[in-house]
């Protein structure tokens, strides 16, 4: 018994010595913070860089990237410069828990940013617990207002853009019967959910409302059952490339119905992938148009200019580059009250400050209830891209 | 310091996991890979327990551990029929079938998950508290496995396991352990589960897929089956290697992707290079090889 | 709701849509026949299949054949390489099931990993557009995919049954299937094989692989969390040994999902799947009993009928 107690400590020791080390070794190496004349003002951001909504999140996190160099080159924050500390999700909600309670434990930030409604509702329940001020940009599952006081989102959650298209189909497009066909996750059921229900309130009838998972791939035997209940509109609630390949799919099956989606789907991608199938489309953003924000043009430049095309999910990221602005406007006002920097002291300054006149996405007001009320715009694919065609600016 | 502790909680739960599994797959020679699942019901059911009948959280992690042992006869009870590849496929099916219908069920969260679990502790200190009852409880079931093979039940499971149809022969019941084996190895997953749940107060259905399987496997194998304290030494390693590899300050966007082939070459390369484990003596004195003399193998050779 | 028109379009699109699920079934249940392997690297081999024909079609631009050659090539290394440094050592050791399991397991994950790292992890397609002329007959719509995907399936199903049971290779490989060793004692080199089954399963995967990519786009985590699973129930339902009907089988799964449509909700058709591995597996281990006359063509055999003999007389 000796021998074999002796024989497993050596090499445990030996193994996880080794882990250790690698860890010790490892953490000095881990990225340092640029000496800077001013302390910086750090603030966490969380989104996916990899996995299937890395697309989306790429471009994201440079639209943030880009905010805070233009803060800091017009001299920071009371001359602190801003500092973001980029990390990947996966848009995995156990990955998001691991990599907020960094933010919070490691990094000691007192305030983060994340996005997407899965992660987001996970690492809720951190943010309350630790106090640290939590801002949701681009989720928008309607339960998120009310995941408690230290969270809150910048963006307009799933019942403002939902409800406004459920009325605009019926109204102004005249549809009658809706199939609602949504991916089998949180967005896709609470929108779908909303859009179903603001089309019934309008009075229209709902034929079919059926989910899928998101990684399937032959969606043949739900096209053919909404061919059979010959709906005039159907409304997709889906991530990414599930919306170009369902919508594919009806094309050559012969479904010619019109189809309308949310601002996932503002994707030009998404309209080189279906080429004609795509005319038609109408999808919801959230975010102004060039006509209703003088900033947009520039930044448009910005990315054709570094990139030579447009950001995938343009309205996105142009909430994701005001969100930086809205961080060093909290922090601005903590400064300014000689408040020391806490999560406590940056929702003082939210619930104070309220609406924040912001770059790309006009005025943002944040209710007293955490929800965020904006315009919706809808757009159409004509010849080949995104037209203007309504709005409703209640 | 909370960070570590976190991940001292992860570990502990991977011991209790990586133990249990080994007892019914390492000890009893019983190839069913759907471990997870009793973790994931252990989690589920004591989670929905305290949220919709305010169970208090205590007696909803038993009730959870219990949940689970019962079900446990999704497994036991085909392994009573098929042996080898087919109850590993069997157990697959098991698995992939439950986790679907969590995946899909509004009451479960679906997709999402289930949030707002109450936690089983608060205040300050709650980590620093909880890491020492997942210590507290990992260390009994450490024993209680070691105590389980030990002795005339032990010698009876490895006889078991070597060879079922002379164990029949000589009148004893194969049934009776498998069955047994099976309720307290499930059990205690379902009791891992259930803990998970009322900690990080969020279980999502994609934490107990077949990456999870493969990952509870990797860790009895590298530690080395039917070994005390093989599943210990590989879920320790296991569960902060990847750890580890975050703070090697590798650039964000690639990290996730590149811990997963260090992860997996590592893996990779135990296979071959120390099959039977690291606390695997011998052959013979552990390691999935210990099985030489077990039924499937004998087939093997009399088809030569 | 139920009219002809649906049906029909239903069967068709079905059908056609059935088969990739086709390939990887017959190349998953050869591979479990003749090298004696529950090989989920095949959902690795997917991953590499799927993302060098991506870099010669996309990256590259090469025209069909090119493209399809090189993708094949890859494959077929990886295959070989799979069979000559993994199987074949941990045959020659021995090793037991769960091993083979959590090795092929792990690779497929190394190689979900490897490409998300080369690649992003962007959903792709082969071609940039998914839309492929349709014609309509009789109100059906009949894709040219559909057409090409058939085509393609058919031949290489008739080239393979013509290889297995006229050529003298092919019958060395069921030789080897039933008894290796009794095969090397008349000659037959096992190696050699082993290798040639693997290479058989190369092929068609990269042809499923193409056929997938050319109608719907591909994460890297979708062979292992989707299509790898079909193949696998397929080969349990038709028994194990018995490739072709594993290409059947599930052509026959995909049918029944997609018409499973008209009576569940399109979100419980996977739990199906899962269902029947498990009833099979436990009832009907060596699948589903064929009537005699026609089992003569479709014997189980080799080591892990053996054991399946030992289990089913065991009750």
């Amino acid at each position: 018994m000796n021998q074999i107690f002796s024989r497993f400590l050596k090499r445990a020791t030996f193994w996880i010595a080794l882990v250790v080390a690698i860890g010790l070794l490892g953490g000095p190496l881990a990225g340092d913070a640029p000496a800077a004349k001013k302390k910086p003002l750090r603030f966490g951001v969380a989104d996916p860089l990899t996995g299937p909504a890395a697309i989306f999140g790429k471009d994201q996190m440079q639209a943030v990237r880009w905010a805070v160099e233009d803060i800091n080159a017009k001299g920071g924050v009371n001359g602190h410069p801003l500092e973001a500390i980029i990390l990947d999700h996966q848009a995995k909600p156990e990955v998001g828990i691991a990599v907020v309670n960094r933010f919070v434990h490691v990094e000691k930030v007192p305030v983060y940013i994340t996005a997407f409604s899965n992660v987001v509702k996970a690492v809720a329940p951190i943010a309350n617990r630790e106090k640290v001020l939590m801002l949701s940009v681009g989720a928008n599952a309607p339960a998120i207002a009310r995941l408690g006081d230290y969270v809150y989102t910048t963006f307009p959650l799933a019942d403002v853009d939902m409800n406004a298209l459920g009325k605009y189909a019926f109204q102004k497009m005249g549809k009658r019967r809706a199939a609602v066909l949504h991916v089998n996750h949180e967005t896709g059921r609470d929108g779908a959910k909303v859009f179903s229900n603001s089309f019934k309130k309008a009075g229209g009838k709902v034929v079919v409302f059926e989910s899928y998972e998101q990684e399937r791939s032959d969606f043949t035997g739900l096209v053919l059952k909404v061919k059979a209940a010959n709906p005039d509109i159907i409304h997709i609630h889906s991530v990414i490339r599930d919306f170009t390949a369902v919508v594919a799919q009806m094309r050559q099956l012969g479904v010619k119905t019109q189809i309308t989606s949310y601002q996932t789907a503002f994707n030009p991608k998404m309209i080189q992938q279906l080429g004609k199938g795509a005319e038609g489309i109408i999808v919801t953003a959230l975010a102004p148009s060039v006509e209703d924000n003088k900033n947009l043009p520039a930044y448009i430049e910005r990315w054709k200019k570094a990139y030579k095309r447009m950001p995938i999910g343009l309205p996105y990221t142009q909430y994701f580059y005001d969100a930086p602005y809205i961080v060093a406007a909290l922090y601005k006002w903590v400064l300014d009250k000689k408040l020391p920097i806490t999560g406590e002291n940056m929702r003082k300054a939210l619930v104070a400050i309220k609406t924040f006149e912001q770059p790309l996405t006009n005025t943002v007001t944040i209710n007293d209830d955490h929800t965020v009320k904006k315009p919706v715009y809808f757009w159409q694919v004509k010849g080949g891209k995104f037209t203007l065609i309504g709005s409703q600016k209640d | 310091m909370e960070y570590i502790l976190t991940v001292m909680v992860l570990i502990g739960i991977n011991v209790i996991l990586a133990t249990s599994f080994n007892l019914i797959l390492g000890y009893g020679g019983l190839m069913s890979v759907a471990h997870p699942i009793f973790y994931a019901i252990g989690a589920y059911c004591s989670g929905l327990l305290a949220i919709h009948l305010q169970i208090p959280v205590p007696l909803s992690i038993l009730m959870g551990a219990g949940i689970a042992m019962v079900l446990s006869f999704g497994v036991s009870l085909p392994s009573l029929r098929v042996s080898g590849d087919y109850l590993v496929i069997a157990s697959i099916g098991f698995q992939l079938g439950i986790l679907h219908v969590i995946n899909n069920l509004e009451f479960t969260g679906a997709a999402g998950g289930l949030t707002n679990i109450p936690v089983l502790n608060e205040g300050p200190s709650r980590s620093l508290v909880f890491v020492l009852l997942i210590a507290v409880v990992a260390a009994c079931a450490v024993l209680l496995v070691g105590w389980i093979v030990e002795g005339d039940y032990g010698r009876a499971i490895t006889a078991m396991r070597n060879d079922e149809e002379a164990f029949s022969a000589l009148g004893r019941n194969a049934m009776n352990i498998k069955i047994v084996l099976f309720a307290i190895g499930s059990g205690m997953a379902g009791l891992a589960g259930a803990l998970y749940a009322h900690y990080f107060a969020y279980v999502t259905p994609e934490q107990f897929g077949i990456f999870t399987s493969a990952a509870l496997l990797t860790m009895v194998v590298v530690g080395g089956a039917a070994t005390t304290w093989g599943p210990l030494v590989g879920a320790v390693l296991l569960t902060t290697l990847p750890q580890a590899i975050t703070f090697l300050g590798l650039p964000v966007s690639i990290m996730a992707p590149l811990q997963g082939v260090i992860y997996t070459t590592l893996v990779i390369f135990f296979l071959f290079a120390r099959p039977q484990g690291l606390m695997g003596g011998t052959r013979g004195g552990g390691g999935l090889e210990a099985w030489s003399a077990s039924a499937a193998f004998r087939a093997r050779r009399d088809a030569e | 709701m139920l009219t002809w028109g649906i049906l029909g379009q239903l069967l068709w699109t079905g059908f056609a849509a059935a088969t990739y699920y086709c390939l990887f079934a017959v190349a998953f249940s050869l591979v479990l026949k003749v090298n004696k392997i529950w090989n989920f690297a095949q959902a690795g081999v997917m991953v590499f299949a799927y993302y060098s024909l991506l870099v010669a079609f996309r990256h590259w631009g090469l025209p069909l054949v090119p493209a399809l050659v090189f993708g094949l090539l890859i494959t077929l290394a990886v295959s070989l390489a799979l069979e000559r440094y993994a199987f074949m050592v941990f045959r020659d050791r021995n090793s037991s099931i769960l091993t083979l399991f959590i090795f092929t397991i792990v690779f497929s994950e190394f190689s979900v990993y490897l490409t998300e790292l080369a690649f992003g992890t962007e959903p792709q397609t082969l071609y940039p557009s998914l839309l492929w002329p349709v014609d309509l007959y009789g109100g059906i719509a009949i894709s040219h995919w559909d057409l090409v995907a058939l085509t393609v399936t058919a031949v290489l199903m008739l080239i393979l049954y013509l290889f297995i049971n006229r050529t003298r290779y092919g019958q060395y490989l069921i030789a080897v299937a039933d008894n290796e060793n009794l095969a090397e004692i008349y000659g037959i080199s096992r190696k050699r094989a082993y290798g040639v089954s693997i290479s058989i399963a190369a092929v068609l995967i990269t042809a499923g692989m193409y056929l997938f990519g050319t109608k719907a786009a591909l994460f890297p985590s979708t062979p292992l969390q989707h299509l790898l699973i079909f193949a696998v129930i397929a080969t349990i339902l038709a028994g194990i040994g018995n490739v072709f009907r594993a290409g059947i089988a599930a052509i026959a799964l995909s049918l029944i999902q997609a018409f499973s449509i008209l009576v569940i909700a399109s979100k419980w058709q996977a739990l199906l799947a899962y269902i029947l591995i498990f009833v099979v597996i436990i009832f009907f281990p060596r699948g589903f009993a064929l009537p005699r006359k026609l089992s003569g063509l479709v014997r189980p055999s080799g080591r892990s009928a053996a054991v399946a003999v030992a289990d089913a007389t065991r009750d």
